[in-house]
């Protein structure tokens, strides 16, 4: 079947009234958890894991993907209104929209961001549609060394790329990896790390991790150390609609930004970060006014805001042609897929074509859906930030706690949570970044489990991952990934600086 | 000029150094050959421990020359650590733990709102006891009755419906 009778397919999934309606859910959800500070997509799609267990495959799915692109865009509301730079992708939107927002520009900022958005939501949709038969295609040619190989690249580029140091990355990883260990091997039945407690038999959920680290963590860091901060919330005065000189300046950043984003999120290289600040690096070159950056320069929002959401939805590439996670919320999407007892990959997009065009179908819809909800409805979800910081937080916490000790009805759990917000305060301090962690955890097991089917292919040797040139690529891709940095800094032209 | 050594550090370098030889150690009895592959279910913890191992050595290289790069530990200064703060969370998130089945979810919720609350410096006990009601009481009602979750009805088991 080609490309477009398996859309068409999908479509007649996503448009079905329940589909429609788990993504209106989905999307509103993720703009709420988008505007607030405090709560992101990774924890809310956690809390929501055990409605698997009631709602079916393609319905949640739809809704939690609905989460991750629709938090994209209340990520951006906020940090035009607030001055407070709310997750490292939209530093840029947070510095440039800000100062928009000052001199009372705060409705077209709001209006480029979600127009862009849009824009690129669906032009990046349009490049997953078309992209994916091709990366399945070549995904199944691949064998386990490939695999083991592609997610080891994953492994490295998540934890040098998100944060600043490499040596903190990597630890974080390890971190993720030694959590994932906790458990019944799948392959021989031998416990690992369980220490005769029945509750870590079955692992260490991903909800207590996620939600503990990003949650907890960060309400005790914003408790104890940011409790003095002060935040300034611009109003949105007048109408969001821009004016046609807005339009101008605008139009060519989104599609710029679009084109610089995609390809970032489809190849393993981890978060929005580096895309957003190229794309507003390119406007700043390109625009006639670049004296206005800095003070509120509206491609420096357009640009920057496309290539953020284009390279959430080109993530979705890696994640489900392959079952290549690259931020903690495609780690959790990817769990999600595993409670319905699915594994992403090109097997999949044959056994259940069905759901995969139907989600991918419904990322159309969605970004529909996240346009009325962001540019007409803005101001419903700027009264979202009018919440006072105690109550907020408080009430984040009750919903964190419910969503752990309701997992399986164990004060255990509840204590294991505040242990590991314990270590994501710790984390936070010291300057670790989390979503290694989400991603070694859930990537490890499916890692060991390739490179265990690759040395038994072998008979147990390990020249097997050289000998196939792709995965030896692959791995010398990794080893660059680490070294590289260093070398650079080591030898490099300003290495004696 | 002697380098700096951030005690916050030493002791994080030496956390994650500890936690790879506790993990070595773990993976010492699992076996690490048999079956076709000749890789048991011992190999990764002992990479695993390896890898955390080193990487505690490097960051506990950094921490004694100076710090961890990219620390700012002059910035830190200037946000002082609110002791009260942590210990009215901690004390919530424990008690919660605690009481969740024995008082119930409605009462556990609620206290948790408001030990929350409280350390972020609000001190409206009323308004945030009602308000924390609110939302314990909403999810009671969604999680419960509607998506079918089971939380702890507690002391208020007979009077709830």
């Amino acid at each position: 079947m080609d490309v477009w009778a398996q859309l068409a397919s999908g479509f007649a999934v996503a448009l079905t009234a329940q589909n429609l309606l788990w993504a209106l859910v989905g999307v509103t959800l993720g703009t709420a958890v988008g505007v607030l500070p405090g709560v992101g997509p990774a924890v809310t799609v956690a809390l929501l894991l055990p409605i698997t267990t009631k709602v079916d495959a393609s319905g949640a799915l739809i809704m939690f993907a609905g989460i991750y692109y629709g938090a994209m865009y209340g990520g951006s509301t906020t940090s035009i209104l607030l001055n407070t730079p709310g997750e490292s992708a939209t530093i840029v939107t947070a510095m440039e929209g800000n100062q928009m927002a000052r001199r009372g520009r705060a409705g077209p900022a709001l209006a480029t961001s979600a127009i862009g958005s849009f824009v690129a939501g669906t032009l990046a949709t349009i490049g997953l549609t078309f992209l994916s038969p091709l990366v399945v295609e070549l995904g199944l040619k691949f064998g386990p060394p490939e695999y083991f190989a592609l997610m080891i690249v994953a492994f490295t580029t998540v934890s040098s790329v998100l944060g600043d140091s490499t040596l903190r990355g990597m630890a974080s990883l390890f971190l993720g990896l030694a959590i994932g260990l906790v458990g019944i091997d799948n392959q021989t039945g031998q416990a690992r790390f369980a220490f005769g407690v029945p509750q870590l038999l079955d692992g260490i959920e991903v909800v207590t991790i996620a939600v503990g680290l990003f949650a907890v963590g960060e309400t005790i860091y914003a408790a104890s150390k940011l409790g003095q901060a002060k935040e300034t919330l611009e109003t949105l005065r007048g109408s969001v609609w821009m004016k046609a000189e807005d339009w101008r300046r605008s139009w060519k950043a989104w599609i710029r930004g679009t084109f610089i984003g995609f390809p970032f999120g489809t190849i393993p290289a981890g978060g929005a970060e580096i895309p957003t600040f190229l794309s507003y690096a390119v406007e700043r070159k390109l625009s006639d006014r670049p004296e206005e950056f800095g003070k509120g320069a509206i491609e420096g929002v357009a640009g920057p805001e496309a290539a953020n959401n284009a390279s959430s939805t080109g993530a979705m590439v890696p994640l489900l042609t392959l079952g290549l996670p690259t931020s903690a919320t495609a780690a959790i999407l990817l769990s999600a897929f595993q409670q319905y007892g699915l594994q992403p990959g090109p097997l999949l997009f044959e056994a259940n074509a069905a759901l995969v065009w139907g989600l991918i179908a419904s990322f159309y819809v969605g970004n529909v859906m996240l346009l009325v909800l962001n540019l007409p409805m803005v101001g419903l979800w700027v009264k979202l930030l009018e919440i006072p910081k105690p109550q907020l937080y408080a009430g984040i916490l009750v919903f964190a706690a419910m969503g752990v000790y309701g997992m399986r009805q164990s004060p255990f759990d509840v204590f294991l949570l505040y242990a590991v917000g314990l270590g994501g305060f710790v984390m936070r301090r010291f300057g670790f970044p989390a979503a290694p962690v989400i991603v070694g955890m859930i990537l490890g097991p499916l890692a060991e489990e390739q490179m265990r089917r690759a040395l038994a292919i072998s008979q147990g040797d390990p020249r097997i991952f050289v000998t196939h040139p792709i995965s030896a690529a692959l791995l010398a891709l990794a080893v660059l990934v680490i070294v590289a940095p260093w070398a650079w800094r080591r030898f490099g032209p300003r290495a004696r600086a | 000029m002697t380098p700096s050594r951030p005690k916050g550090h030493l002791a994080v370098a030496a956390g994650v150094l500890a936690l790879g030889v506790f993990v070595l150690v773990g993976a010492w009895d699992l076996p690490a050959g048999g079956g076709y592959a000749q890789v048991g279910p011992g190999v990764v913890p002992r990479i695993v421990g390896g890898g955390l191992v080193l990487l505690g050595a490097l960051l506990l290289r950094e921490a004694l020359t100076g710090g961890f790069r990219g620390v700012d530990e002059e910035a830190e200064v200037h946000l002082p650590m609110d002791w009260a703060a942590f210990a009215w969370l901690g004390g919530g998130i424990l008690a919660y733990g605690f009481l969740v089945e024995r008082a119930g979810f409605l009462l556990a919720s609620t206290l948790l709102f408001i030990a929350v609350a409280r350390g972020f410096a609000s001190r409206r006990w009323v308004l945030n006891a009602f308000v924390g009601a609110a939302v314990a009481g909403f999810i009671f009602a969604v999680f419960n009755y509607g998506l079918g979750l089971q939380l702890p009805p507690g002391v208020l088991r007979g009077v709830l419906p």
